[in-house]
């Protein structure tokens, strides 16, 4: 059962990640940077059809794979794997900050986000912002109709 | 530049600065163009813009001060002083001219915590100095971070109540040329291209494209190593500096490829993360410059 939800999460990180390069790849014009994401395009979608057709046989013989050769390694934008359903209270989010190795998350509309390797968080910090904290308000006023930010995001639970 | 340019010209940075100072001084010396006055209102700051323009090269400062426009008031560059440097600036505000405001407007106490010298007797405030002459101004350009957006003149906790240009001219057009600070080729592109043609061609926070469009972080030589995840650790890592701090993914300059002091060298070059000088929000949103305990992990912490 446990790979089953490992491959769901690589699958969904390889999404995440093709997200990304497209949203890169429509704003960009150097064709050396356009050759390698087009490139990276190619391996994710090599590696979800692998994973895919891997989940798929799983269901049907319920056989024990064992971890190490189903997780192809990556090392994009990699960020710890987390029960995406996990949830959070605020204190518990309060300690992913971003410090001394911890993964930074932060919160909107109840979602808890993945900023760790955020490009517009550096050092676990944004415009002010210090990670491990609910943002609905801040997100809602800074940037509102932009909900294609969060799509983009790695999700790892729920705030309760 | 005397001979004909054909197609493909060179597209570097200096090629283009070269053809547009080039252009101007053709256009000037036949009398095509007039020279334009301009005021260069120094106000609350640390004069940090006009030491960086004096770094300018295509066109020089002394080549944009002599040949270009006619430098009304300066108080860093003029001769005159006192009086007599007041009664300059006073006998300009009828003619048409260009305002370039540096510096942050400080409001406190009426804005007497910012004097630029006394006009019949008077203390005059900068805050009093850009309103009448933003009032009458063709064209303002806010040079720099304090002039922008209040920059560091309005960090916390603010003692002077300094804001930016457009507050206190809220419904002029502002050409925002922020950066802590600014680029010699930013301040004086921006001018000649006013002269030149007109207003450039701006985003929505009225910044000239030909200069702000690009996030530092899209054309950053070290950004294959923040797509592999291979980060610096500390200040002399060769790799991305993004878990110590780096700003140049949320800034908008052209760094990378222009880079500074007479386009040698620029921070992320010489191994220090971007703070981002150049983003609406610096310092305090920037902050903080340096972290080290992102990527370090300590026991017992």
């Amino acid at each position: 059962m446990i790979n089953t939800e490992m491959i769901r999460q690589e699958i969904n990180h390889l999404v995440t990640q093709t997200r990304y390069d497209l949203s890169m790849l429509s704003h960009m014009e150097d064709s050396a940077e356009k050759t390698q994401t087009f490139q990276r395009l190619w391996d994710s979608l090599s590696s979800i059809h692998f994973l895919s057709e891997l989940l798929a046989n799983q269901i049907h013989s319920q056989a024990y794979l064992g971890n190490e050769t189903l997780i192809p390694s990556n090392s994009q934008n990699q960020t710890t794997p987390t029960n995406n359903q996990r949830t959070f209270t605020i204190e518990e989010l309060a300690t992913f900050d971003g410090k001394n190795g911890r993964p930074a998350y932060v919160a909107v509309n109840g979602i808890v986000y993945d900023v760790t390797n955020n490009r517009a968080w550096a050092a676990a910090t944004h415009f002010g912002l210090t990670s491990g904290k609910d943002y609905t308000n801040e997100f809602a006023s800074c940037h509102a109709g932009q909900q294609s930010i969060l799509a983009t995001m790695p999700i790892v639970g729920r705030l309760v | 530049m005397t001979e004909q340019v054909f197609p493909p010209e060179s597209l570097t940075n200096e090629a283009i600065a070269e053809r547009l100072s080039t252009t101007v001084r053709r256009s000037v010396n036949k009398g095509l163009i007039q020279k334009k006055k301009v005021v260069y209102l120094e106000l609350n700051g640390c004069s940090g813009n006009i030491i960086s323009l004096l770094n300018g090269q295509n066109p020089s400062f002394e080549y944009t001060l002599t040949s270009m426009v006619d430098l009304r008031y300066s108080n860093s560059l003029m001769a005159a002083e006192g009086e007599q440097a007041m009664e300059q600036l006073m006998s300009t505000i009828d003619d048409e001219f260009i305002l370039a405001v540096e510096g942050a407007v400080a409001l406190k106490n009426n804005g007497l915590y910012n004097v630029i010298g006394r006009y019949k007797g008077e203390p005059l405030t900068g805050l009093q100095a850009v309103k009448w002459f933003g009032e009458k101004a063709s064209h303002i350009l806010a040079v720099g971070a304090c002039a922008t957006h209040g920059g560091v003149s309005a960090a916390k906790p603010n003692p002077s109540e300094s804001v930016g240009l457009k507050e206190v001219l809220p419904d002029k057009d502002i050409i925002m040329l922020p950066g802590c600070p600014v680029h010699p080729d930013w301040f004086l592109g921006t001018l000649a291209h006013l002269i030149l043609y007109g207003e450039p061609d701006m985003d929505n926070l009225n910044r000239p494209l030909m200069f702000y469009s690009t996030l530092i972080h899209d054309r950053c030589p070290r950004r294959p190593f923040f797509d592999r995840g291979i980060f610096a650790e500390k200040l002399s890592d060769k790799t991305c500096l993004f878990k110590l701090g780096c700003r140049g993914p949320v800034t908008r300059t052209d760094c990378p490829t222009r880079q500074w002091n007479g386009h040698v060298n620029w921070p992320i070059g010489d191994d220090t993360p971007c703070i981002g000088c150049a983003s609406f929000g610096f310092p305090d949103r920037m902050e903080p410059f340096i972290s080290f305990d992102t990527t370090r992990t300590v026991k017992d912490e």
